[in-house]
């Protein structure tokens, strides 16, 4: 055998050890695991378009290999790259934001017309049940830091997002009632951190913001009055990687950079020390997304924006929270549930700004 | 189905390879392995949608048949008229499902200068591949007819030419003339199938880790509402990268694929962005089809045998047409006559360019930003999306105030470091078809390595379309 032969050979021997060796290890490890190797799969439904491009995803989501290098493989590119994968873009000072949020800000969009046309159909129907409505669009971390985001951003920048702002303008000469949180999160940016670093969500001091603002404005229009209901704060510290880290699906990049340590106010009833609680018969019903989830329903519980909410205005509130679902979603849960509306006096309504164009099924006129 | 995906590497390529190669009497003449190939392509085509493949095969037997009609018939009027039912069911057939679509957008915008709705006729999905399989069945009937090629031996080899899977929906565009004693006689050797591998891999390593990052600093900027200058600059040399190292990877990889199963396919790339003028660059980007095109369009136009006039206009039709074959959006046809006209043009200066006394760095320059204009157009969604990028390139259009923020997505140290590979490797002449014919010690260190590498960032990827397969 010539020299040229072994070379030839070996190239080919390789190659093909790697082709087959991934190949036939999948179906080897499914039969050890005593599963029907998956494989096979591809016989069990109608060769349609769509069979074959959901089996040929399935097969690479759940490959053994493929589960096995990706982790190593995202944190080499975060290593060498700065790449956190499909969704996350890596920022300045250790700040990490979600590409839809930044997307948002840079992409054209052209939905103003369904979103109006779908908040207002939402107000008129509260409105002829004598309920007010309050927006709240929250805006996205870029929108309020995006000299985190690119260095081509200088301290003193004009306002980036142009498509919430003349949303919100818009609204207001549709006769919604809207609180701007944009101009206010601006005005304090510069001497409190709004949003954490590692996550697409505001940090407790900028939902406490918010929800003082809120709170105050609904107070402003004598839509509600304060009740009677104490509560007192309970600080809690917590620890955790914001949702935008764990979105690059690698414990190895989680392993390498600290987790954010942040200081909640957990709200606490006076009289009888347990930590807030929602309740049905309120007179406000508070619809939102994953801002409302945050510190709420995750840990440490009762911090988060309802609860501070609850705390400004005296009594306990009824909610319903929908993560990304916050533009249709959470008006068919409700349009589900028309107990909800029952004794309901306001209706406060956040949703984060980049669900203006991604919002979960968009923004459908949904009757209640 | 993608070559750069799970199943095509690692279900599709080891079972194809496998039943190729141990297939029973396997030796020449190939008919058995042939039919084989033609089974494997079917199901290679038919992944993206089962019911492309019935459309195909009507292509196939009306070509086939055809065919057969020119090679047995003794008086030339059948032969012509054999000719021309072929032609025109091919085209009609590409006519209607590519066509259709941007025909009834373009009545609708008509009817709507009147006062009238948009039509609805119909709703027209574009089969994958389908510029490239009629095209091919195309050389086959008129090598026919020209007597340069004797008729398949049987239709399965005819289908198999047509359906082979390597280059089967993105090029390169097979000359049956140039390809079809392959089909009756074809080595299979240790060193061919190891420069295949070699091939193979250089081009599926360009896709995954230059043309992929490429692309995504081209879809952000030219997704940008309103870029920066700088911005709007680097997005274009972005997508030139993109582009060439996708649609290189593609034919790399095809090439590759083709020696393995024992065929030699044409080289379709020859260090484009090297071209010191328009004329040079259309010979050495996207070979196979400029090739078609002189061949079967402007040469029976009468090419530059009627005059500088006609060869002008010939010129200009070819490449209209050409740019029309790519889609059916004008954005196609603006770009088609942008190089027509600066080929036109060159022809006019003796296949000239006004800056060939300038020195070659500088000619080369000067050529990859006319091409990077004519990207622009072929980028774009619309001729007012090609003029607003226009206009940001040349600072015409106020920044939008989310533009700041495009710079912290596009120039990352990551994405500018990928860049740069990208711009050097784009300007280097060797080629990887040509660098691939001789396997060395050294190369194998080097590619082995590199498809791993390649392999696990596939892995991580989600952006991973080849851009020739919407053509």
């Amino acid at each position: 055998m010539s020299k040229k032969h072994i070379l030839h050979g070996f190239l080919v021997a390789a190659f093909l050890v790697l082709l087959f060796g991934v190949g036939l290890s999948q179906p080897i490890l499914d039969i050890v695991q005593g599963e029907r190797p998956q494989v096979l799969e591809v016989f069990s439904a109608p060769p349609t378009e769509k069979n074959l491009r959901a089996y040929e995803k399935e097969m690479e989501d759940t490959s053994t290999i493929v589960q096995t290098v990706r982790p190593y493989m995202q944190y080499a590119h975060f290593l060498g790259l700065k790449d956190l994968g499909k969704d996350v873009l890596a920022g300045r000072d250790g700040w990490y934001f979600y590409k839809p949020d930044v997307q948002f800000l840079i992409e054209p969009w052209s939905g103003q017309e369904q979103v109006l046309a779908a908040i207002r159909a939402f107000h008129d129907t509260l409105a002829a049940q004598g309920i007010q409505l309050l927006v709240v669009p929250a805006p996205g971390k870029p929108s309020i830091y995006p000299e985190k985001f690119s260095a081509r951003v200088q301290p003193g920048h004009g306002a980036v997002s142009r498509h919430s702002r003349e949303m919100l303008a818009r609204l207001v000469e549709a006769g919604v009632d809207c609180v701007d949180l944009f101009t206010l999160f601006e005005q304090n940016s510069a001497t409190t951190s709004l949003y954490l670093k590692q996550d697409t969500h505001w940090s407790p001091e900028g939902m406490r913001l918010a929800a003082q603002e809120v709170a105050a404005d609904l107070q402003r229009r004598g839509w509600v009055t304060k009740g009677a209901v104490k509560y007192m704060f309970k600080p809690v510290t917590i620890e955790r990687h914001g949702d935008v880290l764990r979105m690059a699906r690698s414990p190895q990049i989680l392993a390498a950079i600290p987790p954010e340590s942040t200081t909640c106010k957990q709200v606490v009833r006076e009289d009888t020390g347990q930590p807030y609680e929602d309740s049905a018969d309120s007179d406000v019903l508070v619809l939102g997304d994953s801002f409302l989830r945050i510190y709420e329903r995750d840990e440490p519980h009762a911090a988060g924006f309802t609860a501070h909410l609850a705390q400004q205005l005296g009594m306990p509130l009824t909610t319903i929270i929908n993560d990304g679902g916050a533009s249709t979603l959470v008006r068919q849960e409700l349009s589900r549930k028309p107990q909800l509306l029952q004794n309901k006096k306001v209706v406060v309504w956040e949703f984060v700004e980049r669900d203006l164009r991604f919002g979960t099924e968009g923004w459908q006129v949904v009757p209640l | 189905m993608v070559f750069s995906s799970y199943i095509f590497l690692f279900c599709f390529l080891p079972l194809a390879l496998l039943g190729y190669y141990l297939l029973p009497g396997s030796t020449t003449p190939h008919g058995k392995r042939n039919f084989f190939l033609l089974c494997i392509s079917y199901v290679f085509y038919g992944w993206s949608n089962p019911w492309f493949i019935l459309l195909m095969l009507t292509a196939t037997a009306i070509n086939y048949f055809c065919g057969k009609v020119i090679a047995t018939a003794s008086v030339e009027s059948t032969r012509k008229t054999a000719l021309v039912v072929s032609i025109v069911a091919s085209l009609s057939m590409l006519g209607f499902f590519k066509y259709f679509m941007f025909f009834q957008s373009n009545v609708s915008l008509v009817m709507g200068l009147f006062g009238a709705g948009p039509v609805h006729w119909l709703n027209i999905v574009l089969p994958v591949g389908i510029s490239f399989f009629v095209f091919q069945g195309l050389t086959y009937t008129i090598d026919i007819y020209r007597r340069e090629s004797p008729p398949a031996r049987n239709f399965f080899d005819f289908a198999a030419f047509v359906s082979l899977f390597p280059h089967l929906v993105a090029g390169p565009i097979l000359r049956y003339n140039t390809i079809e004693s392959q089909f009756r006689d074809r080595t299979h050797t240790l060193e061919k199938f190891a420069s295949g591998i070699l091939l193979f891999i250089l081009g599926f390593a360009k896709k995954i880790i230059l043309a992929n990052t490429a692309g995504q600093v081209a879809s952000a900027v030219f997704a940008a509402e309103g870029p920066g200058v700088m911005d709007a600059w680097f997005g274009a040399a972005a997508y030139a990268f993109q582009i060439y190292f996708d649609f290189s990877a593609y034919s790399d990889m095809a090439i590759g694929l083709g020696r393995m199963f024992g065929f030699e396919i044409i080289k379709n790339f020859n260090a484009p962005y090297l071209s010191d003028s328009i004329t040079d660059f259309w010979r050495r980007w996207h070979i196979s089809l400029s090739t078609f095109l002189r061949d079967y369009l402007y040469i029976p136009l009468g090419g530059n045998q009627k005059g500088s006039r006609r060869t002008y206009v010939n010129l200009a039709i070819v490449m209209l047409l050409g740019g029309l074959w790519h889609g059916a959006n004008w954005t196609f046809i603006v770009w088609g006559a942008y190089h027509g006209a600066l080929l036109a043009f060159e022809r006019w200066r003796g296949k000239h360019s006004v800056y060939e006394r300038f020195p070659r760095p500088f000619r080369i320059a000067i050529t990859f930003v006319l091409v990077l204009f004519s990207w622009v157009l072929f980028r774009a969604d619309t001729i007012s999306e090609a003029g607003r990028y226009f206009a940001a390139m040349f600072g015409l259009m106020d920044p939008q105030p989310g533009s700041a923020l495009l710079a912290g997505e596009i120039y990352t140290q990551g994405r500018l470091a990928l860049m740069l590979v990208c711009g050097l490797l784009a300007v280097q002449p060797l080629q990887a078809y040509d660098w691939a014919k001789e396997v060395t010690w050294g190369k194998v260190a080097m590619v082995l390595p590199l498809f791993g590498l390649a392999l696990a960032t596939m892995f991580v990827e989600a952006f991973n379309p080849f851009l020739y397969f919407q053509f």
